[in-house]
């Protein structure tokens, strides 16, 4: 093998037309045997796979294949639902929300490592669960989703101001130290103390950021346990070579992976597309995932379509050649070769903001409203999504993303003033005082630096001078775009959230008045209505009671014109006829322990 | 030439020191910080990560440590970006993909670059000229990137997706102690190395085409031929060997970007070089390693035209260092 290859290797140097008779295969005969699932990221990586450093999807990504929440998503169910994954039962729930009891599933082992006696991962218990918690609490360790807790378990927005205070006087910050609503009953026994019933709270258990680590790991690995995580997880990076930056990451099954099966339930549609086929099997079931990392779109696409990667989420430039542009159905020729596809919305909120504290923009008087609202109209979100996007973006009225409690029907919401709608927005502009644009001093756009903005920037602008509105672009970097905001000095700015959960909570929480700027409320927005009815809803179980709150807060928002919007990502994945069990979500990311590879499939096809 | 090579280097140490000073005022002009922690940060992430980071310290303190680290090569603050190596590891990591490129590049693109000059001068107003200029023109005349699309798609997608014959790696690398050197090196180098020859061979052409015809009309050149040396004599042994000034130059002056790799070349094939690195760290703020990039290019600059003029005086001993 090595003599061919070695031959062919010369024969390419010394004459370069030889070499449609060559083959450089890299696999070694050894490996074919085992079940490899190759995916690709469109990244050049994650940063670090400590969950409380992570902050890009792809870290997540990655790291939720290695360390594991309490809870995850049950994979084949629509809309997404919780299901215990290292509880032995979903957390029995107290005190009209306010208090909630664990139990810990047994026989759930940490990843072998050099870092336990002998080698060999410990069983999970109550103190790691909190510990990795307090972890977040500790600002040396650079956490990026303090939030997620801060303000919501009793004692522990206490413990951190005491303890970050001490270990800035003498270095130690002490994770034994007791936390008021952090009650361990046994070794696999807790409760958790809330200051108050926050039913969104749950969904954070599912949460990467919330995943559970060995103290053992932590302590021994220091600055470098993002390079050399140890979980509980399906699969384990088992050397840190096995992770190259801008390269690739290679993650090998967890032989003491604790028992878990591919599910049973499962929706109607899934029997008919082969997902249930795999139901009762042990998981994970391929032996070892390698994931590609890919900045560019034309090398990902090529190893798709060359089968060397199993699956893809189809660049944007790549759309029209794999679908049809007017039924964005899958062409003939892709369905002929086995591939598949699926579309799959994702949680965001594209959209320009005001800054409701701003001279020009701000305010709440209807001549205020009428000159936003004008804005508003003339906007028109469908030209730049088919510009930019192909036209497989959502665009709707509100914050409130598709498939989520709130959402307006057919994503138009009651009085929509969605432009373009130019005679609609010349009658607002007239009746905030500036008929025909007059008057109007230019609207200063603060959005950042890169991909196509500006591109975007000058559709907008063509968009607005329809109305004779002058659009003042300040194309800067993102730092300033940030400070900008933070400062309340950008009178209209372009941002997008991405949900944390699938709850329309997480998107209200943006127009919540002490959420102002610096916080995550960037238009300032306040409206003691508004406040009352978050802080309402906010402990309210889902129910059609909620669900009403919820729409009266989006029209409250819409009518006054806070932003211009909205826009929510589509990605359309496909994947080769060698991949099996794959059910893509965005909602949640553990899904290479459910999925399977058949290379006989692949031949055929 | 070692008085004179040490005489340089001290000359140039201000230069040097006034390059980092530049660099890292110009690094600090927008706050590096806000940049990198993102619209969600709150002031205290901000002050601890600027404690970890060291910012809160004055700026000449900033200085003096970064200078004593580049002296003593002492890169161990840790990447922003990838929080667990430190900024030498990154480096130390990203030459070895970016040279296994460079160097079989530079060496190809030279050699064949000068014989094309040389044959383009021999034959110099003939048919062959022209059409040897007329394909270097057209060849500077095409986007790297061009050239980078269709070589992937003809020379790695094409034999494997419809010959079924996988002779490139269409995005990876292995690292050097895993490659199954000449065999793994062609099937994730080659490609890369081909197009980057074919790129630069338009300007190099040219180059040497011009350095070699303005050759032609020395003295010596008549002197040869009268003396009854065959052209072919006079063209690749008199000529070249008096042609090494320009061609030194110009391979001087490329020496310091076979450290930086090639960010196009490298971001396509998925070679994980230094061109890569740099730019996910401009990309992603990584504002350690952009430091640590700038100051280790800026030296090998400096040392590199050194160098240069220091061969200068090996191969034209007309020329003294003084």
């Amino acid at each position: 093998m090595f003599y061919r290859r070695l031959i062919a290797g010369v024969l390419l140097c010394a004459h370069l037309p030889l070499l449609a008779g060559c083959s450089f295969g890299t696999a070694s005969e050894g490996e074919s045997e085992l079940k490899v699932l190759r995916a690709p990221m469109q990244t050049d990586g994650p940063k670090s796979l400590d969950p409380v450093r992570s902050s890009s999807v792809y870290d997540h990504h990655c790291g939720c294949n290695i360390y594991e929440p309490l809870l995850q998503y049950k994979y084949l169910i629509t809309p997404p639902t919780l299901e215990p994954l290292l509880l032995a039962e979903m957390p029995e729930v107290l005190e009209e929300g306010r208090i909630f009891r664990f139990k810990l599933k047994p026989g759930v082992r940490f990843h072998d490592d050099p870092c336990f006696p002998d080698g060999k991962g410990r069983e999970l218990n109550s103190h790691d669960v909190f510990y990795s918690w307090k972890r977040m609490a500790d600002s040396r360790n650079l956490p990026k989703s303090w939030w997620l807790v801060e303000n919501t378990i009793k004692g522990f927005d206490e413990y951190r101001k005491e303890q970050n205070a001490a270990a800035d006087l003498d270095g130690a910050f002490d994770y034994d130290a007791p936390v008021e609503g952090m009650r361990i009953i046994n070794n696999r026994e807790f409760e958790l103390e809330l200051n108050e019933s926050v039913p969104t709270f749950i969904y954070k258990l599912a949460m990467y950021q919330l995943a559970i680590v060995p103290r053992e790991a932590v302590e021994m690995y220091g600055d470098r346990f993002g390079r050399h995580p140890v979980g509980t997880g399906p699969f384990l990076l088992s050397e840190e070579e096995d992770w190259q930056p801008g390269l690739s990451m290679v993650l090998n099954a967890n032989p003491n992976y604790h028992t878990s099966y591919y599910p049973e339930e499962h929706m109607p549609e899934d029997v008919a597309e082969g997902l249930t086929r795999a139901a009762g099997k042990r998981l994970p079931i391929v032996d070892r995932v390698e994931i590609g990392f890919y900045v560019e779109d034309q090398p990902r696409w090529l190893e798709f379509r060359s089968g060397s990667v199993d699956y893809i989420t189809v660049p944007a430039e790549y759309i029209p050649t794999a679908f049809n542009k007017r039924t964005k159905t899958l062409k003939a020729e892709y369905r002929r070769q086995g591939v598949r596809s699926a579309k799959v919305p994702l949680l965001d909120f594209i959209f320009r903001g005001f800054n409701m504290e701003d001279e020009l923009l701000g305010g709440y008087t209807p001549e205020k409203v009428a000159l936003r609202k004008a804005i508003c109209a003339a906007m028109d979100w469908e030209e730049q999504n088919d510009a930019f996007y192909n036209g497989i973006n959502i665009v709707y009225d509100g914050m409130i993303p598709p498939d989520l409690d709130g959402y307006p029907k057919g994503g138009v919401a009651p009085n929509s003033y969605r432009g373009p709608n130019l005679q609609l927005a010349r009658q607002l502009l007239a009746e905030a005082g500036y008929p025909e644009g007059k008057g109007l001093p230019p609207i200063e756009f603060y959005t950042s630096r890169g991909g196509n903005n500006q591109e975007q920037v000058e559709m907008l602008a063509r968009q607005l001078g329809k109305i004779n509105v002058e659009l003042k672009p300040h194309l800067v970097d993102f730092s300033t775009l940030i400070a900008s905001v933070d400062n309340k000095k950008a009178p209209m700015f372009a941002f997008a959230w991405g949900s944390d959960y699938p709850d329309a909570e997480n998107n209200l929480a943006l127009f919540y008045g002490p959420n102002e700027s610096p916080g995550s409320n960037h238009y300032n927005y306040k409206r003691k209505e508004y406040d009352k009815l978050y802080e309402k809803a906010r402990v309210m179980e889902p129910s059609p009671e909620r669900t009403a709150i919820y729409e009266k807060m989006r029209d409250m928002v819409y009518q006054d014109a806070a932003f211009a919007g909205s826009m929510a990502r589509t990605r359309y994945y496909l994947w080769n006829p060698r991949l099996k069990n794959f059910k893509p979500s965005e909602d949640f990311f553990n899904w290479f322990k459910y999925l399977d590879v058949d290379d006989d499939a692949r031949q055929k096809s | 030439m070692w008085a004179y090579s040490i005489r340089r280097l001290l000359y140039n140490v201000p230069v040097f020191l006034g390059i980092l000073l530049f660099v890292m005022g110009a690094l600090r002009v927008n706050d590096p910080i806000y940049g990198f922690l993102g619209k969600n940060a709150s002031e205290e992430e901000y002050k601890a990560f600027q404690e970890k980071a060291g910012l809160d310290k004055p700026f000449w303190l900033q200085y003096a440590i970064f200078v004593k680290g580049v002296i003593t090569f002492d890169f161990s603050t840790e990447s922003w970006d990838q929080p667990g190596l430190s900024v030498g590891e990154r480096l130390r990591r990203a030459i070895g993909p970016s040279l296994s490129i460079t160097i079989p590049a530079l060496i190809l693109s030279t050699a064949v670059s000068v014989v094309v000059g040389l044959v383009s001068a021999y034959f110099r107003g003939q048919g062959l000229d022209r059409t040897l200029v007329f394909i270097a023109v057209l060849g500077m005349s095409i986007s790297f990137l061009v050239y980078i699309i269709l070589g992937q798609y003809f020379g790695a997608y094409v034999p494997n997706r419809y010959f079924n014959r996988e002779v490139f790696s269409i995005h990876g690398y292995d690292g050097w102690s895993q490659l199954n050197l000449p065999v793994d090196w062609a099937y994730y180098c080659l490609l890369p190395v081909v197009i980057s020859v074919v790129v630069s061979m338009g300007y190099d052409t040219r180059y040497y085409r011009a350095v070699m015809v303005e050759e032609t009309g020395r003295d010596y050149m008549i002197t040869a031929q009268a003396k009854g040396a065959s052209k072919p004599k006079v063209m690749f042994v008199h000529m070249l060997k008096n042609a090494m000034i320009p061609i030194i130059t110009r391979v001087a002056i490329t020496l310091p970007f076979l450290i930086t790799g090639s960010i196009l070349l490298e971001t396509y094939f998925g070679i994980p070089g230094m061109g890569q690195t740099l730019i996910s760290a401009v990309n992603a703020k990584d504002f350690p390693v952009v430091q640590a990039f700038t100051a280790v290019f800026a030296a090998l600059y400096i040392l590199t035209n050194i160098l240069t003029d220091v061969l200068y005086a090996l191969v034209d001993p007309r020329i003294r260092l003084a």
